[in-house]
Formats: structure tokens, sequence, C-alpha cells
């Protein structure tokens, strides 16, 4: 007799299912957000050859902005990727598919904190790979270069105080960055199968209304305020705290969001 | 079998149905009909487990529909009134969709797209609305389901589409499926729904099977009139008329003239029905 919480077959054959229609509706626009790294490249080239008369390519800094951008569009576009279990007709033809609660929350996971990510970063990786190979205006791939962006920072800051340590890695300083991610892909998804009507809108007067609160609570128990610090090296121990504290409470709020979407998933009604 | 028990459903203030009990089993067509409102739609979604009951309980084959279980999900098909537009060529929704359905039966469905005349290649959010609830209603019946609970069906069906339909489910349905077809249109479907069930606001007025209706009412296709009659239609030829059947004559229930005799003598029927 098959599980009713989880079936290895039946969830492999449900997130097949799940991808195929990912696939058809939402992959591609991931993969199509991919390409804003190669259309911030024509209009760079363009701009340049039209004004300055040189073939030289976008800098490292609009890069690294329209890389952020791009992230950040994803994150909202989570809120439609399964925007549509909010839908009466679409959302209570999901719930009567004959696979569990958990299996759905499970591919629900997968494809949106996996698939969806990886198909935009791939698309992107590839295309700022073939750029920086191709021209040699283009300079580094991006992660390279924000590797480097990183160390000469390390170095500069070294060069200024002897008692500096240079121990910042590009890997420790993403670790709350990837986290904060995660999260907020969490967040929108969950505000996406929560409301019915103007998703992003509600996400952001939550998340305004959310951080008013937790600011003025960590004001009124006092664990907000200025630092006085005499050195760099102290410093970087409050920053290398105030980092481990945000990753670890972004991946605890991470596991809170991600119970949130289960929750939903298992009391919607239509 | 279905079990209701003390069912009460209402959305904020507003009652919908109230302390309703009924047994629904299978090798049966249920006919849920009832005036706009009255809570048809609210019923066959709390049967199928996209509603939570407020009081009460509803077993189904000793499940509750509600915890959506993997297992009863595969043996009941839910059919709204108003289907998704699924971004998906039919015969691919069939392909992808039909595996989630362990008894899914790939060469029914395109039989059923073919009967239907269906374009298979076409994509269903392109359809128009008839074709769209045909492609469904293939799919549901392809299911092979034993628990189908169908939100006016033959709504947008055009008049062929609605005599493939009655064919459809008369064909391709398990002869122990519980099928409960909720129904504004009931010509459409009086020659396959039986037993009847009438739903008033928070109320059954009346569950029964045709067998039944006929041995306690007497519907009268003929001039003569009767002034005991609940119900008096003129129709150009003729007449018909509902009246408590005294003499246990047989006669064809006419499910209209039968819904507006229970509608307008609730208190009458019931008793007789009780």
């Amino acid at each position: 007799m098959k599980s009713e919480v989880f079936n290895g077959s039946r969830f492999w054959t449900y997130f097949k299912y799940d991808l195929a229609q990912m696939w058809r509706n939402h992959v591609k626009a991931a993969i199509l957000i991919g390409f804003s790294g190669l259309i911030l490249y024509i209009l760079g080239i363009a701009f340049n050859a039209i004004f300055n008369s040189v073939w030289q390519a976008p800098g490292f800094g609009a890069r690294i902005t329209i890389f952020l951008l791009a992230c950040f569009a994803l994150e909202l576009y989570q809120t439609r990727t399964y925007g549509y279990l909010t839908n009466r007709r679409k959302g209570s033809s999901w719930l009567m598919i004959p696979a569990s609660a958990f299996e759905k929350w499970l591919s629900m996971m997968l494809l949106t904190l996996v698939v969806i990510p990886v198909a935009f970063l791939g698309t992107y990786t590839i295309i700022d790979g073939i750029l920086a190979l191709a021209d040699p205006t283009y300079g580094q791939v991006l992660i390279k270069a924000a590797g480097e962006f990183i160390e000469n920072t390390n170095n500069a800051l070294v060069v200024a105080n002897e008692e500096y340590s240079t121990t910042w890695n590009l890997g420790f300083m993403a670790m709350p960055v990837f986290a904060g991610y995660i999260c907020n892909f969490l967040y929108f998804l969950l505000c996406g199968i929560s409301f019915k009507r103007n998703k992003i809108l509600w996400a952001f007067i939550i998340l305004f209304i959310a951080s008013t609160v937790l600011s003025l609570v960590l004001t009124s128990l006092g664990l907000q305020g200025n630092y006085e610090v005499e050195d760099l090296a102290e410093a970087e121990v409050i920053i290398r705290k105030v980092i481990n504290w945000s990753t670890a409470s972004a991946f605890a709020l991470a596991a809170c969001l991600a119970g949130g979407i289960f929750y939903r998933i298992k009391t919607l009604k239509h | 079998m279905i079990q209701v028990k003390d069912l009460s459903f209402s959305y904020g203030s507003k009652g919908v149905l109230k302390n309703i009990s009924m047994e629904l089993k299978g090798g049966n067509i249920y006919g849920l009909l009832g005036e706009n409102g009255v809570g048809k739609t609210t019923l066959l979604t709390l049967l199928c487990g996209l509603k939570k009951p407020q009081t009460g309980s509803i077993e189904t084959d000793g499940r509750n529909p509600f915890d959506r279980q993997p297992s009863l999900l595969a043996e009941q098909f839910y059919l709204p009134d108003e289907v998704a537009p699924i971004r998906a060529k039919a015969i691919d929704f069939g392909a992808e969709r039909g595996k989630l359905w362990p008894l899914f039966d790939m060469n029914k469905y395109l039989t059923l797209l073919g009967e239907f005349e269906v374009d298979t290649t076409q994509r269903m959010d392109t359809m128009s609305a008839g074709q769209l609830k045909k492609t469904w209603i293939a799919f549901a019946l392809a299911c092979n389901a034993r628990h189908y609970f169908m939100d006016e069906p033959t709504n947008g069906l055009d008049i062929p589409s609605k005599s493939q339909f009655r064919k459809a489910i008369m064909k391709y349905t398990c002869d122990d499926s519980a099928i409960i077809i909720s129904t504004h249109q009931v010509r459409d479907l009086e020659e396959i729904i039986d037993p009847i069930i009438i739903l008033d606001k928070e109320d059954v007025l009346l569950n029964a099977s045709l067998q039944t209706i006929s041995e306690k009412l007497f519907f009268d296709y003929g001039s003569q009139l009767h002034p005991e009659a609940l119900y008096l239609e003129n129709t150009p030829s003729g007449a018909i008329q509902v009246y408590p059947n005294t003499t246990g004559e047989e006669s064809k229930v006419n499910l209209e003239a039968l819904f507006n005799a229970v509608h307008s003598h609730k208190d009458v029927v019931k008793a007789l029905f009780a």
C-alpha cells in the first residue's frame, strides 16, 4: 500500500508533470531574464559606438547592477510561477491532482529554488562567458570580476591599515546574499499563492510593515544602535558576527517561509 | 459510498448548507437540482475536498475528502462549471496529466475526443468554451474514476454535444461509479439522472429515486384539470399537472414540473417523502 504522504514513483510522476508545466509557462521566462546581460552588452556597445566612436563593452559597475536587477526581477517573478493556485479554475484543478500536499510542496521547492534559478544563472553565465571570450573589451566573467573587486578592496585596506587581516573572500561575503535570495524567492512565492490580486503590491506592503515592526522591536530591545570601534580589526570582528547572524537568521526565516508555503498548500480551499 | 452527516457550511454570516445528511451510493447518477445560490456548487466542492465542512462530516469510502489523500484523489474527479484553459495541446494534456491518474486510459481519451469532434492538436487555451469543456469531459471520463462531481457539465455544449455527453456518461463510466451532476439544464440530463436531489436554502427538499418519485407523485399530461394539483403548467400540447399519487399508477417523471412542484409546496412534498 502506497504512503499517503510520500511515494517515490508518484512524486516522480508528479514532478515530471509539474516540470513540464513550469517549462511551458515559466522556465522560458527565467531564461529570457538571463539574456539581460546580453541586452546590456548590445546597448553598451551601441551607445559607445554612436556617441564615443569606440568599441567598448559596458563596465563592471553596469554589469553587476544589471545582474542584481535581473536577480530582483526573478524574485518578483515568483509571485507568478504558482500564482494560479489562487485562481478558482486552475487552483481547484491543481488541488485535485492525485499527489500529496508534501509531494506538491517538494516539487514546488525544487522548481522554485533549483530549476528556475539554474535556468536563469545558467543562461546568464553562458552568455557572460561567451562575451568574455569573444570581446577583449568585455573583461572577465562576472563572478571572477566580483572576486577580484573584493580582493582589491582587501588589498587597499591592508595598505592603509597594517593591523587589518585579509581574510574576506567572495564565498563568505556571498553567504548572507545567497540565504537572503532564498528567503526572497520563498517570500514572493508565498505571497503569490496567498493573494488573489495585486500580489506584488501586497508583498511590498507586508514587507514594509514587517520591517517597520522588526526595527521598532530591535530598537526597544536595545539590539540596534551605533557600534563604536577603535580600529578596522575590531570592525572586522563585528562585521563577521553580523554576516554570520544574517546568514543564520535568513536560513531560519527561509525554513519558516517554506513551512508557511506547505501550510498554505495543505489548507488551500476553493 | 459517500456519507454526509449533519453537514453545515456558510460564507461568513450567510448560511448555505445546514445539517445536511445523505448517502450517495455507487452505481447511481445523482441529479443535484436547486435554484441559484442554494449551495449546489458548495456541496460539490465539499464532497470532493476543495472545501472543509464547518460542522458535520463527509466520508468517501471511509476517508475524509478534505485530507486530499492521493489514493482518494486518484479515485475521484471534479469537473467545475468553468474549466481551466491549459496552455497545451489537447493530446499533450492527456498524455502528461493522464499519468497522474493510475487508471487513466489514453485510448479512451482519444476516442472520446473523436466522438466530441475536438481537434487534438489544438491548444486548449485557444479553444472555444464548448470545445474546452468537451476536452475536460473526455479527460475526466478517461480517468476511470469511481466518484465524479460535475458542476453544470452541459453548460456551453452545443445540441449534438449534449447528446454525446449523455451517451458518454452511460458508456464510459464504471458500473459502481457514483456520479453527482449539478445542473439547471434538467432537460439535457433527465434521461440519465436518477436519483434526484433538490436543494433549497440550507436544506434538502428531496432525495429520492425516480421510482420512488413516481410512486409518490403522479405526473398527468392530460387535459382534465385536477384541483388538488401541486403544480400546473399549460403547454402547447396540453398541460402537465403534478399531484400526490393516490392510485399507485406509474407516470413519467418530468423533472422541471417536479422541481416547480417541490418548490411551490415544500412542506407537502417533504411530508410525502419523509
